[in-house]
């Protein structure tokens, strides 16, 4: 027997509850929709949460600093539609995936700097720069898709691959957030930038860091997008940034920064994708998913005020 | 604020309302240069037109913003009330319930906000967005997706009538504008707007009832969006489902551009109306010059960053200049 107290104290952390909703959600699916607890299904679903849920790791770390990353998206088809450009010259693989990556962490530094020099609030600057680098691809693309990848690209995006690369993530990141000085650093600046300062931690450095990991992400999850779909569109990762900001905020990170995990955002991605596919296999009208979400963020955020408040 | 600001030139010209309206004049002068059929009389009457309902959100966003919040639902409100008014036509109602029921809509989805804001203590932009996926696939949901064109030939001619030249849209635009532009200056509720944008807690503490105010504001922003949507179905004489769907952003940054900040107790309805003309202008003028309308959208995200990152940097020299008074 479990000691009622330890018991409570489990029921704590932000992730139990949460874990329990994800289990009784896939038992309810699994009673009522034949063939959802297949192992073909779970590869599908396991696939569908990667690309948004890469893109949310990013989006924790910026969220747990206090700021807010809107261009994801953005970023994330920058870096594809002007990879995708090089590849059909025919430049090799390995020389073709870190040039994406590259692109992706320099957009992000220009976030990054432009939010600590020109000291503009993170909303504005990346809504500004998700404007931007949506203009700028479809100036240089004239919105044409890139449709002759060849096959080489498509290992990262078949099977286990993408799943696997996205736990790996996890794990990377939510050591980093706990254990190492780079995650403790990234804690105090989102709890209280001032006393931050105060206590000699390099606040600049670290939040431009955020950003460019943000969008190194971002482009990685590019990278998996053009192996999963085999071409490159324009309008990829459109509504990205809306629904990993859901992913996060449902998976216990606090919109006010100085709080948040990484395992937490990985089961707000994976109960998002459940619904998903509970929806399409239920054949209920897709549109509904949009209010789930909605609801979903609404719960999740006055789960953790009412909580907030009970403590105090 | 430890570190200094990169940039240290200082700028002696504000942009301020007389800077926007330069530039307002500089585009209007410069394009009818550039573009001879610019300065035709069809070409400002349609520019009026098509501005209307999107102006109408900039005067919603504009209330929110001065009130120290962020609306991110007015695009999803004005499809929202577009497509009840589509599906009420359908139906038979007489026009006078049709509007009434369109704006109760829209004033429904702003209280829904307001009391996610003032009660879950949600913060506005995190709620709009939730409150905003869900709108979004309400309308949807109504519409099955479809385009929806059941509206009357009398209620559609009113969006291609004139008065002495000018678009009746454009007029009822100019008349709440002018409306509010009172409200907010000459009324204790626009005084107390002002005060619970800029500081929440002072206001509190002076005695303005700051729940009120949030619930006044996004409600009429609701109600507001919802006009902008009435405003949308006369014009185009049609519903479409994604109507709306990029102009919160478009409208955040019109008001920003217009003098607003995101932390709230600035702004003007003839400043976020300015900023708004000067977007529309910007990308008529682009389309009569044959550029990419892309290119539009890159200048808007530079002008955002260059025009908020000014007004940073002056409140910082101020800031730091009251600090240094007060060590003193």
């Amino acid at each position: 027997m479990i000691p009622k107290r330890k018991l409570r104290n489990i029921l704590q952390i932000r992730e139990i509850p949460l874990l329990i909703f994800v289990l009784i959600l896939s038992a309810f699916f699994a009673f009522t929709i034949e063939g959802f607890m297949t192992l073909k299904n779970f590869e599908v679903i396991s696939r569908q949460i990667t690309t948004v849920g890469i893109v949310s790791i990013g989006m924790t770390l910026v969220l747990v600093t206090g700021g807010i990353d809107l261009s994801v998206g953005a970023m994330l088809s920058f870096a594809i539609n002007i990879g995708g450009l090089l590849i059909i010259r025919g430049i090799p693989i390995y020389a073709a995936y870190p040039f994406i990556l590259l692109l992706g962490a320099i957009l992000g530094a220009i976030n990054g700097l432009l939010i600590v020099w020109v000291k503009v609030p993170a909303i504005i600057v990346t809504l500004g720069t998700m404007n931007i680098f949506r203009g700028a691809i479809m100036v240089i693309t004239k919105g044409k898709y890139i449709t002759s990848i060849p096959q080489s690209y498509s290992w990262i995006g078949t099977g286990y691959t993408p799943f696997i690369l996205f736990v790996v993530l996890l794990i990377c990141f939510e050591f980093a957030l706990r254990k190492m000085q780079f995650g403790r650093n990234i804690i105090a600046i989102g709890s209280n930038e001032q006393s931050a300062i105060y206590s000699g931690v390099p606040v600049n450095k670290f939040k431009v860091i955020v950003y460019i990991l943000s969008g190194t992400l971002s482009a990685l999850a590019g990278i998996i997008f053009i192996g999963r779909s085999g071409f490159i569109q324009p309008q990829a990762g459109i509504g990205y940034e809306m629904s990993s900001i859901a992913a996060v905020v449902i998976g216990g990170t606090s919109i006010y920064g100085g709080s948040g995990t990484v395992i937490g955002t990985f089961l707000g991605s994976l109960l998002m994708g459940l619904i998903l596919a509970g929806i399409t296999m239920l054949a209920v009208n897709a549109y509904w998913q949009g209010v789930i979400n909605g609801l979903l963020i609404i719960l999740a955020i006055s789960f953790d005020t009412i909580r907030q408040m009970r403590r105090r | 604020m430890a570190s200094k600001p990169m940039f240290n030139i200082k700028r002696k010209v504000p942009v301020s309302l007389l800077g926007l309206i330069l530039f307002n004049v500089v585009l209007f002068v410069g394009l009818s240069f550039l573009s001879p059929t610019f300065l035709t009389i069809r070409n400002i009457q349609s520019l009026m037109l098509r501005m209307s309902e999107l102006s109408m959100l900039t005067l919603a966003q504009t209330l929110v913003m001065i009130g120290g919040g962020m609306d991110l639902t007015v695009g999803s409100v004005m499809a929202l009330s577009g497509a009840i008014a589509g599906m009420l036509f359908r139906a038979g109602f007489n026009p006078a319930t049709v509007l009434v029921c369109a704006l109760l809509g829209g004033a429904l989805v702003g209280f829904l906000n307001s009391f996610l804001v003032v009660h879950l203590k949600i913060q506005s932009f995190i709620a709009t967005v939730a409150t905003n996926t869900i709108i979004r696939s309400v309308v949807y949901l109504l519409l099955k997706g479809r385009v929806l064109s059941a509206f009357p030939k009398s209620y559609v001619s009113l969006g291609s009538s004139y008065v002495l030249g000018f678009p009746i849209l454009f007029l009822a635009v100019i008349a709440i504008a002018v409306a509010l532009h009172l409200l907010l200056r000459r009324t204790a509720l626009g005084r107390s707007i002002y005060a619970a944008g800029a500081n929440e807690q002072c206001a509190h503490i002076s005695g303005i009832h700051v729940n009120y105010v949030k619930y006044f504001i996004f409600t009429m922003s609701g109600i507001l969006s919802a006009i902008g949507g009435i405003m949308y179905t006369m014009r185009i004489g049609a519903i479409i489902p994604d109507a709306g769907l990029n102009s919160p952003l478009e409208v955040v940054t019109a008001v920003l551009i217009g003098g607003a900040s995101v932390r709230g107790g600035k702004g003007s309805v003839l400043g976020s109306l300015l900023g708004i003309l000067a977007m529309y202008v910007l990308l008529n003028g682009f389309s009569l010059l044959g550029l990419s309308s892309f290119w539009e959208v890159i200048m808007l995200g530079v002008v955002l960053i260059a025009i908020v990152g000014q007004g940073n940097k002056k409140q910082i020299v101020k800031m730091s200049r009251f600090s240094r008074r007060k060590a003193l």
